[in-house]
């Protein structure tokens, strides 16, 4: 589903001596079936950017289109539940999510809301909980005697065991172990491949380069840059105004340049890195 | 070396689980030393950070913390000593403002009324949350509950920090500004530091990483020991330093030294072959 934000703006306590803007005057699309990474400081307003997508909360101002759905200042509570099924979201706090007394049943619970039957989504409960790299034996586990990194796959197994057609994950590798979060992160790229759309918000700019296509910069409230990983990376403006860090191969890079090093565009993963290395070490 | 925290032979089990979290675990921590705590999810470092802080009591084996046995009767003046910074910040937070939430600590200590509106300010201010004071921390973005949690430990100068992930949610030049800051402390305020972390980049700043494992300590060594454990270091779920990772796909094409080289090394050497070209 194509996602398409028209001058959104949305102030938390509008009208009130508290009031704050958490999104200003936005106009954004996020393409259908890509991978889109949103990046961008602390306060910046990439949460608030994607609970818009959902009806998490309603724009003070402007429209959100979700395929042929509208979201609008007017839009009410009523009537959410077709947009919360083809659009999944794991928050950034696992556990704001979680609320069943067993794993089993917070996993079986977003998939019979939207009409399994029970005998499947126990099936699905199971797959998913080895999807997100624990054993079936967490399954009767409460999901609150767990540790933080466990949460974390719990509530992906949640979203994910309802199918979603968008997949929407705020920070969802916060927490966890790195071989977990190369897993999971290779999941979410699966998942992709396999035609879903899929929003990242994150702080980790390596992910980003080895698995988005398209990015989007947050500053401020507002889109400071959309575009390919590379170019964005490329971008000087952004990186000299501190709006943006780079990923570890490109400050490697860097420090290379200082050294009669060369690189025209900024490597961005690892293997771009090396392989130019290679060649300018070897001269060919 | 003065040991600031000494467990020998803990054991802990969470009610209804099978496996104990923490088993047989011995582990001293020295006076202004910083420690990394690491390990897969679930191995134990969050249930050991509340053993240490009398949160939660071992079923068997001993904790002292400066000279005192983690028990009922010393726990009040243990948990003056000591400040953690929660994995999850929400659990952190008791005020229904971001300034009385940092004040909350500050007041458990007794400190007077006009003493303690400058002190709140000048943590919000270490952590660049002064213009937040006066918001309910439930309703902040989650770096900024980050940086709010880490305010509030600060401002009671506690003797030993421990911070459980605390500045996951961080973007990387605040995590990088916040850690800072916390080495600055220690240095001047002769603080030790626990850090639990999954960032290997974090584990630089600490003179000791250990590594846990179903509950038990498997690995304890200083930094460069353990980044010399190169692709064995995936084997208890960590990353290899970014310098290894480059290093070791160069291998394969070019000829640099054995052994671990941090970033400024691989570099130079680097630079050396490519400049005899
Ligand atoms: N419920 C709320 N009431 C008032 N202000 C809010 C509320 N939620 C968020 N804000 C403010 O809106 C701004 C954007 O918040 P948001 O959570 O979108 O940031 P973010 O980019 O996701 O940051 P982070 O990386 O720290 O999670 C912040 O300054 C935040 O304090
Ligand atoms: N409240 C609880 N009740 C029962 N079991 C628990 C509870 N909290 C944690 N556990 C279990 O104890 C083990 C250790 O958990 P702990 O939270 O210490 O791990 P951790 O190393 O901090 O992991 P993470 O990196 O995911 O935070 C895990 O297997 C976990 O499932
Ligand atoms: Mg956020
Ligand atoms: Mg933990």
């Amino acid at each position: 589903m194509e996602i398409i934000f028209k001058n959104v703006t949305h102030s938390y306590e509008a009208n009130s001596p508290l009031e704050g803007i958490g999104l200003n005057d936005v106009s954004l699309a996020i393409h259908d079936k890509k991978f889109t990474a949103i990046v961008g400081k602390t306060g910046s307003g990439k949460s608030t950017l994607v609970r818009h997508i959902n009806a998490l909360i309603k724009p003070t101002s402007g429209t959100i289109k979700v395929g042929d759905r509208e979201i609008t200042p007017e839009t009410n509570n009523k009537n959410l539940k077709s947009l919360r099924k083809n659009v999944g979201m794991v928050f950034q706090f696992p556990e704001s999510q979680l609320f069943e007394d067993t794993v089993e049943k917070d996993i079986m619970f977003g998939p019979m809301n939207f009409g399994m039957s029970e005998s499947d989504a126990k099936e699905s409960a199971k797959k998913m909980i080895k999807l997100v790299g624990l054993g079936e034996e967490y399954l009767d586990k409460s999901p609150f005697d767990l540790s933080g990194g466990q949460m974390r796959r719990v509530a992906i197994a949640g979203v994910l065991a309802s199918n979603p057609e968008t997949i929407i994950l705020d920070e969802p590798t916060a927490g966890l172990d790195p071989v977990g979060r190369k897993e999971i992160m290779d999941l979410f790229k699966n998942l992709q491949k396999q035609g879903r759309t899929i929003i990242l918000i994150t702080h980790n700019m390596d992910d980003v380069a080895n698995y988005a296509e398209e990015m989007v910069v947050i500053h401020d409230a507002k889109v400071m840059a959309v575009g390919k990983p590379k170019d964005i990376f490329n971008d000087k403006e952004l990186l000299t105004n501190d709006i943006l860090t780079l990923p570890r191969s490109a400050v490697f890079a860097q420090k290379l340049s200082k050294r009669d090093f060369s690189f025209p565009q900024l490597p961005i993963t690892i293997s771009e890195l090396t392989a130019e290395i290679k060649q300018q070490v070897h001269g060919d | 070396m003065e040991k600031i925290i000494s467990i020998k032979d803990v054991t802990y089990t969470y009610p209804e689980s099978k496996q104990p979290a923490i088993n047989n675990l011995s582990l001293d921590i020295y006076r202004n030393e910083w420690v990394s705590i690491v390990g897969r999810n679930g191995s134990g470092k969050s249930t050991l950070a509340k053993l240490i802080d009398g949160l939660i009591e071992s079923e068997s084996g001993t904790i002292f913390v400066d000279g005192q046995e983690v028990n009922e009767e010393n726990i009040w003046n243990i948990r003056s000593k000591i400040g953690i910074v929660f994995q999850n910040p929400d659990h952190q937070f008791v005020g229904a403002t971001v300034e009385d939430d940092v004040a909350f600590g500050l007041e458990n200590q007794g400190v007077p009324r006009d003493e303690m509106v400058k002190e709140v300010d000048d943590a919000l201010k270490m952590v660049d949350m002064q213009d937040y004071k006066t918001r309910d921390p439930q309703s902040l973005s989650g770096g900024q509950k980050q940086r709010v949690a880490i305010a509030g430990v600060l401002a009671t100068k506690p003797s030993i920090i421990i911070m459980d992930e605390s500045t996951s949610m961080l973007d990387p030049n605040g995590r990088k500004t916040v850690l800072d800051l916390v080495k600055q402390l220690r240095d001047q305020q002769d603080m030790t530091i626990i850090s639990i972390t999954h960032d290997i980049e974090e584990t630089e700043l600490s003179e000791r990483i250990v590594v846990l494992r179903s509950g038990e300590v498997v690995k304890e060594a200083d930094p460069k020991a353990i980044y010399d454990m190169g692709s064995e270091l995936t084997k208890y779920g960590l990353e290899e330093p970014f310098s290894s990772q480059v290093a070791s796909l160069l291998k394969d094409g070019i000829k640099l030294p054995e052994g671990y080289l941090n970033e400024e090394e691989l570099i130079e050497n680097i630079w050396k072959l490519s400049s005899k070209m």
